[in-house]
C-alpha cells in the first residue's frame, strides 16, 4: 500500500535549517529511454533538500560529465543556467546517439554551510539507459568518492531493494553512514518524524550497504565522510565533508 | 518525430513489444545503414533475418544478418524522406526492430 503524502511545507519552516540534508542532485526526464521515447535526455541539476523541495545556490560546477561505453566527455559548457527549487541550478538537454548505459556525473565547489560549520561537496551522478541496452549499468567512475551500485541503477520497481558499496579514494568504507531521501517533486511530502526525512542506514564491513524503497520516484543516496583536508573560511581552516551521491528512480508498480 | 514513430509502431508486428532480449540499434553512416543487434546478456547472435520495411510497411529488403551481428545495406532514398524500419528476428526465436526517422537518416545517427 502506498503511503499517504500530504502537504507540510510548514514542517519544513519550523525545523529550520540545521534538519535538512543537502543533496547534489542529477535528475533526468526519464532514467530509461527508449527509441519511442526520442533521442536525447534532459536533466535537471541542483543542489538541495528533496524532500522538502527546497532549493540552495548551485554554482558552475568544477566539473560536470557524461561517461559511455568507457569514454567520458566534459558536458560544462553545455549547461544551461535556470531556476530550480527556488535557486539557481542548471538544465542539460544531451543526445543519446548510441544505446547503452550514460552516467552524468558532477563535482560542485564547495559549499559553505555555516550551520554545520564545514565546507560540503557533494560527487553526484545518476545512470540512464539508452534503448533498452543496460550495458555499463555498474560502471566505476573513479570518483574521489563514489557509491558503486550493485543493484541496476534504473528499472527498479518501488519495493525493491537498493545496494551499492560505498568507495573514497578508490577503497570501501566499512559501516559507512548512508543518508536516504525522497524527492518529493511535485508533491508535498509529509513525514510523521523528521527522523524520516532523512533516513540513514550504514554500510557492512565492505562497506556494502542496502535500503528498501517505500514508494516509487526519485531517491537520493548519500555517503558521508569528511576529507582529510581542510579549507580556509575568513581566515580560519574548516573541514570539508565529502558526499558520494547517487539517484535512482524506482518506478510504479500499477497492477 | 512521436507521430511518426507511433505510425510505423503500429505497422510492425504486435509482439515486438515482448522480444526485449534481443537489441536492434542502426544509424546511417555515408549513405549506408548499419545495423546492429545484440542479446540483453551481452552476447551477439550469429544468425538471424532481417526485414527492412518502409513508412507504408512494404518490404524493401529481406538479407541475412552477419556472423557478427550485423548487417549493412545502401539506403533507399526515397524511402529516407519517410523513414524505414528495420525488423531483426534471430534463429533463437527473438525479435526487435529500430526505427529510423527521418531525423536520424538527416544527422547520421550514430555516425
Amino acid at each position: 500500500m502506498k503511503p499517504i503524502f500530504s502537504v507540510t511545507l510548514a514542517l519544513a519552516a519550523l525545523m529550520g535549517s540545521t534538519a535538512l540534508a543537502h543533496y547534489g542532485m542529477i535528475i533526468p526526464n526519464d532514467p530509461m529511454i527508449s527509441q519511442e521515447d526520442g533521442r536525447s535526455v534532459q536533466l535537471e541539476v541542483s543542489f538541495s533538500h528533496p524532500f522538502e523541495r527546497g532549493g540552495m545556490i548551485l554554482d558552475e560546477p568544477v566539473s560536470f560529465n557524461v561517461t559511455h561505453n568507457g569514454e567520458t566527455t566534459s558536458l560544462l559548457g553545455d549547461l544551461v543556467g535556470t531556476e530550480i527549487m527556488g535557486q539557481a541550478g542548471y538544465t542539460l538537454d544531451y543526445p543519446l546517439n548510441r544505446p547503452g548505459s550514460y552516467v552524468f556525473s558532477m563535482e560542485p565547489k564547495p559549499y559553505w554551510e555555516p550551520a554545520e560549520d564545514s565546507y560540503i561537496v557533494h560527487y553526484t551522478k545518476t545512470y540512464v539507459s539508452a534503448f533498452d541496452d543496460d550495458e555499463g549499468w555498474d560502471t566505476e567512475l573513479g570518483l574521489r568518492t563514489e557509491i558503486v551500485p550493485l543493484s541496476k541503477p534504473f528499472g527498479l520497481w518501488e519495493g525493491n531493494v537498493f545496494q551499492g558499496i560505498v568507495k573514497l579514494e578508490g577503497e570501501p568504507v566499512p559501516y559507512a553512514e548512508v543518508e536516504v531521501e525522497h524527492y518529493s517533486e511535485d508533491r508535498g511530502a509529509a513525514a510523521p518524524s523528521e527522523l524520516m526525512i532523512t533516513q540513514t542506514v550504514k554500510a557492512d564491513e565492505n562497506g556494502v550497504f542496502t535500503y528498501a524503497t517505500p514508494t516509487d520516484g526519485w531517491w537520493g543516496f548519500a555517503a558521508l565522510n569528511t576529507a582529510p583536508e581542510t579549507l580556509d573560511y575568513e581566515g580560519t581552516q574548516k573541514a570539508v565533508e565529502l558526499g558520494a551521491v547517487i539517484w535512482v528512480r524506482f518506478e510504479e508498480w500499477d497492477d | 518525430m512521436r507521430s511518426f514513430l507511433a505510425t510505423l509502431t503500429v505497422l510492425v508486428w504486435a509482439t515486438t513489444a515482448l522480444a526485449h532480449q534481443l537489441n536492434v540499434f542502426a544509424f546511417v553512416e555515408d549513405g549506408i545503414v548499419v545495423v546492429e543487434t545484440k542479446f540483453s546478456t551481452g552476447k551477439v547472435p550469429v544468425s538471424g533475418n532481417v526485414r527492412v520495411l518502409d513508412a507504408d510497411a512494404a518490404v524493401l529488403h529481406t538479407l541475412p544478418l552477419e556472423s557478427d551481428g550485423t548487417v549493412r545495406f545502401p539506403l533507399d532514398p526515397d524511402a529516407a524522406a519517410k523513414g524505414i524500419t528495420i525488423e531483426v528476428i534471430t534463429s533463437e526465436g527473438h525479435e526487435d526492430y529500430w526505427i529510423l526517422t527521418p531525423e536520424d537518416i538527416a544527422r547520421g545517427s550514430g555516425s
